[in-house]
């Protein structure tokens, strides 16, 4: 969204237009339940996401477009998880948890660190053609799911949203070098995800 | 030089540049050499435009969320 676009939306949103908030929901919700998935995990996400509206309407007045709207709108569901869940705060869980076609680990590498078994080239080069294979999407929804919550969390926040890894370290107060860890094993699940399906043709 | 399972381990904080100068260039002379690796980095890039690519899950109570926020805000701006 430029600049521009979000100052016109903001208009709208200050007058209260339900088609305006409509489009704020539908854009961004998905973030939210991210930020707050990560933090509180799934079974206290969806009220956090409902307090971090109440609050973005109360304080959408005092929003002074210093950042985007979409950063304002993570910081406040992280503030939201937090508050709500201050003192039963979750330890940083690093667990990596089986994956429906596992990862890419040490039994792939020969003892001088080659590759044992190199990947395979996959018959489709984009998205579209993966995607397009109901089957395999399905596989891959099976694998995320099978993510623990802050590994997906990282996972959306930095594919699907865009986030930068600064930002997500800020928004879920973990460290950059715990962030990388996550992502890449959550990387690696899909890699093993994709190239099982590419294979043998099945999930 | 770096083995090939280095390189994987090192593979993420590749593409998110995370690497310092020295690391990116071991990283590079690899790639130069390894027909495997080049797969192997090229896939994840794939992989990771996939999960980019997946088809958004509508938000469930979206309309009744936004009439909600909505009216909360029509009320804010009365005196």
């Amino acid at each position: 969204m430029t600049g521009e676009e979000q100052g016109r939306l903001l208009e709208r949103l200050l007058k209260g237009e339900p088609q305006a908030f409509r489009e704020l929901v539908d854009t961004y919700q998905g973030a939210m339940r991210a930020v707050a998935y990560a933090i509180v995990g799934s079974r206290n996400a969806d009220e956090v996401v409902q307090d971090a509206w109440l609050a973005v309407v109360r304080n959408l007045g005092g929003f002074q477009q210093r950042s985007s709207l979409k950063t304002w709108l993570l910081t406040i569901t992280a503030n939201a998880a937090k508050t709500r869940y201050k003192q039963n705060r979750r330890e940083v869980l690093l667990d990596d948890l089986p994956a429906p076609h596992g990862s890419i680990g040490d039994e792939r590498f020969a003892t001088d660190g080659h590759w044992l078994l190199a990947p395979s080239a996959w018959h489709e080069d984009s998205p579209e053609a993966l995607l397009s294979q109901d089957e395999l999407r399905e596989c891959l929804e099976h694998t995320l799911l099978s993510l623990s919550e802050l590994q997906s969390s990282v996972l959306v926040l930095r594919e699907r949203q865009g986030l930068e890894l600064e930002q997500i370290c800020n928004l879920l107060d973990i460290s950059l070098s715990n962030v990388r860890v996550l992502l890449h094993r959550a990387r690696l699940k899909v890699f093993a995800t994709l190239e099982h399906f590419e294979e043998t043709g099945q999930c | 030089m770096l083995t090939c399972k280095e390189l994987v381990a090192r593979s993420s904080d590749f593409i998110d540049e995370q690497l310092n100068l020295g690391e990116r260039l071991m990283v590079r002379q690899h790639l130069l050499f390894c027909r495997n690796c080049r797969r192997f980095i090229k896939q994840m890039q794939l992989a990771r435009a996939t999960v980019r690519a997946m088809p958004q899950v509508p938000e469930p109570g979206s309309e009744a969320l936004a009439e909600r926020l909505a009216r909360e805000r029509q009320g804010a701006n009365k005196p």
